[in-house]
C-alpha cells in the first residue's frame, strides 16, 4: 500500500534521514523503533507531506505523493498522529471530530467507532479539546484522524507524555484497529510496546535503516535486546 | 448620557465592522494588513466614480465591494506570496512592510488620479426616534448593515464547514493541513473577504459624512485598534470591542471634549494590551 523508496529529507540543507526504503502492506501494522533523534519523526513529517524530501519517492497504491502538500496526503487517505497531536484547542471534541472529516461530515458509523474505541470521548463531546487531560487529547487525536476514514494511519509517539497505564491503553486500542481492518504506522520509543501490535518493524538509527524484520524476529535479535528492550 | 449611549454604539457598531476584517486576516497568518483602509477607500472612489455615471447606488456598491475585494485576492496572490513562506518575527515584519508599501502605492494612486475624490451616500430622510432620541437615518443604516455582517460572519464561521476549517486554521495550522486543509486557499479565500468588508465599512462610513480619498491610514489605525482591543482572531471581539470603544468615544467627546476622544481611544487600546494581551475575547 505505501512505499517509501530511498527517502531524504531534512531541515536547514541538512540531512536527517537519507535513504530510508519502507513498505507497509494493506492490513498490516509496521513499527518504526529508534532513540530519540533517530529521525522518526523526520521520516513521518515528510510522508505526511509537512517536510518537503529532498530525494526518493513515497506512493500510495501506485500514486505518487512525494511532491503533495499535507492536505492532499490527508485527502490520499493517509492520516498523520503527530506526537504533539495539534488538535484546535478552543474547539470541543465534537468540533475536532467533525473536522477530521473536512471537507464532508464524518458518517454516523465512523464516529460511533471512534467513540466505542476510546468511551471517554463519548462522556465529554462538548468539552474543549485544550482542557482534556493527556491522555484525552492522544484519543481525541487518533479519533480525529479516523473521521476521513483513512487508508493508513500514522502514529508517532502516540504514548508521549502519557503514563505507563495510559500508553497500554493507547496500544489496546491500536491492536483493535489493527483487528478491524485498519494499516497502521506506529513510530515508537517504547519499542516493546510498539513490537506488541506490530506485524514487522524497522530500527531507525542516525537516519537510516539499520535493520528490518518481523516483530518476533527484532524482539530476539541480540542488538535489539541490548539496545531498546533493556537486556544485558 | 441616553443620545450619547446610542451614539456610541452606533459609532461602536461601525467601529466594529471595521476592525473585523483586520483581525480575520491577522488571525490566519500573523499579518497585519496594514493597506486596509486605502482598500475601503479604493472601494469608495469606484463607487463614486460607478455612481457618477448614473448607474444605480445598489449596482454601484455592489461593484465597489467587488473591486476592493479583487484588489485584496490580487494582494494576496503577489505580494502576500513571499509573506506567508516566512514564520513568526519575519512574516510579522515582512507583512506590515509590504502591506505599507501597498498601502502608499494604493493610496498614491488614488490621491493622483482622484485628488478631491469622496464618496457620500445620501440617506435622506427624516430622523427616526428611537427610545426618544432622534437618529439619523443614515446611521441607522450603517449600523442595521454592520449588525447584520456581523450575524451572517458569526454564522458563517459557527455553522459551516469552510468556516469551521478557517478556525482550525487560526487555531492550529498544521492541525488543519493533516484533516486536509488548504491553508493557502482558506487564507485567499479571507483575504478576499476582508477586502469585501473594507468596501462595506467604505459603504456604511459614507451614509453619514463623506468618505474622502486620503481617509485610508485613519481606518486602518481604528482598524488595528479594535482589532488588538477585541483579540485577533475573533468577530465576535471585534464588535464587542468596537461597541465599547464607540460608547468610550462618545462619552468622552460628551463630557470631556472631541479634541481628547483619540487619545482615549488609544489609551483604553494600550490598557487592554497591558491587561489582557490577548485582547477581550483573543485566546
Amino acid at each position: 500500500m505505501l512505499e517509501v523508496v530511498g527517502l531524504a529529507a531534512g531541515y536547514l540543507g541538512e540531512r536527517v534521514i537519507d535513504g530510508i526504503d519502507v513498505e507497509v502492506k494493506t492490513g498490516e501494522a509496521v513499527a518504526i523503533v529508534g532513540s530519540n533523534g533517530a529521525g522518526k519523526t523526520t521520516l513521518f513529517r515528510a510522508i505526511a507531506g509537512l517536510l518537503p524530501s529532498t530525494e526518493g519517492r513515497i506512493v500510495l497504491d501506485g500514486k505518487d505523493l512525494t511532491r503533495s502538500p499535507a492536505h492532499r496526503i490527508s485527502r490520499a487517505g493517509i492520516a498523520y498522529v503527530p506526537a504533539e497531536r495539534h488538535l484546535f484547542p478552543a474547539m470541543t471534541v465534537k468540533t475536532n471530530l467533525v473536522l477530521g472529516a473536512y471537507p464532508g461530515r464524518p458518517d454516523r458509523g465512523t464516529l460511533e467507532l471512534a467513540y466505542d474505541l476510546f468511551p471517554r470521548l463519548k462522556e465529554r463531546p462538548r468539552q474543549q479539546a485544550g482542557t482534556l487531560s493527556g491522555g484525552e487529547q492522544q484519543m481525541l487525536a487518533v479519533a480525529r484522524a479516523l473521521m476521513a476514514r483513512p487508508r493508513l494511519l500514522m502514529l508517532d509517539e502516540p504514548t508521549t507524555g502519557l503514563g505507563p497505564k495510559i500508553a497500554q491503553v493507547a496500544f489496546e486500542a491500536f491492536a483493535e484497529l489493527k483487528k478491524q481492518g485498519m494499516t497502521l504506522l506506529i513510530a515508537e520509543q517504547q519499542v516493546p510496546l510498539a513490537l506488541s501490535v506490530a506485524d514487522r518493524g524497522y530500527v531507525l538509527e542516525n537516519g537510516r535503516i539499520r535493520l528490518e524484520g518481523a516483530s518476533d524476529e527484532l524482539e530476539r535479535d541480540p542488538e535489539v535486546r541490548r539496545a531498546y528492550l533493556g537486556v544485558v | 448620557m441616553k443620545a450619547a449611549i446610542l451614539d456610541g454604539i452606533v459609532l461602536g457598531l461601525a467601529f466594529g465592522l471595521l476592525g473585523v476584517g483586520m483581525t480575520l486576516v491577522y488571525g490566519l497568518g500573523g499579518v497585519l494588513n496594514l493597506a486596509y483602509g486605502q482598500i475601503a477607500v479604493l472601494g469608495a472612489i469606484v463607487i463614486s466614480v460607478v455612481m457618477e455615471k448614473g448607474v444605480s447606488t445598489l449596482l454601484a456598491v455592489v461593484v465597489g465591494v467587488l473591486a476592493a475585494a479583487g484588489v485584496a485576492v490580487l494582494l494576496d496572490l503577489t505580494l502576500m506570496r513571499p509573506v506567508y513562506r516566512q514564520h513568526g518575527e519575519e512574516r510579522t515584519l515582512m507583512g506590515l512592510l509590504l502591506t505599507l508599501g501597498a498601502a502608499f502605492v494604493i493610496g498614491g494612486l488614488l490621491t493622483w488620479r482622484y485628488p478631491v475624490g469622496a464618496l457620500y451616500i445620501n440617506v435622506s430622510g427624516e430622523p427616526i426616534s428611537i427610545l426618544g432620541v432622534p437618529m439619523a437615518v443614515g446611521s441607522i443604516w450603517a449600523s442595521v448593515i454592520a449588525l447584520a455582517v456581523g450575524v451572517v460572519l458569526l454564522l458563517f464561521f459557527g455553522a459551516t464547514t469552510f468556516g469551521r476549517g478557517v478556525r482550525s486554521v487560526i487555531q492550529d495550522e498544521t492541525g488543519a493541513r493533516l484533516v486536509g486543509i488548504n491553508p493557502s486557499f482558506v487564507r485567499t479565500v479571507i483575504f478576499a473577504l476582508s477586502g469585501a468588508l473594507a468596501g462595506i465599512v467604505a459603504i456604511t462610513h459614507s451614509m453619514s459624512g463623506p468618505l474622502t480619498v486620503n481617509a485610508g491610514f485613519e481606518l486602518t489605525t481604528f482598524a488595528l485598534i479594535v482589532a488588538v482591543v477585541g483579540g485577533l482572531g475573533s468577530v465576535a471581539g471585534a464588535f464587542l470591542a468596537g461597541v465599547l470603544l464607540g460608547i468610550v468615544n462618545t462619552l468622552s467627546a460628551h463630557y470631556i471634549g472631541q479634541y481628547i476622544t483619540s487619545v482615549i481611544l488609544l489609551g483604553a487600546a494600550a490598557l487592554t494590551i497591558l491587561i489582557r494581551p490577548r485582547g477581550l475575547l483573543g485566546r
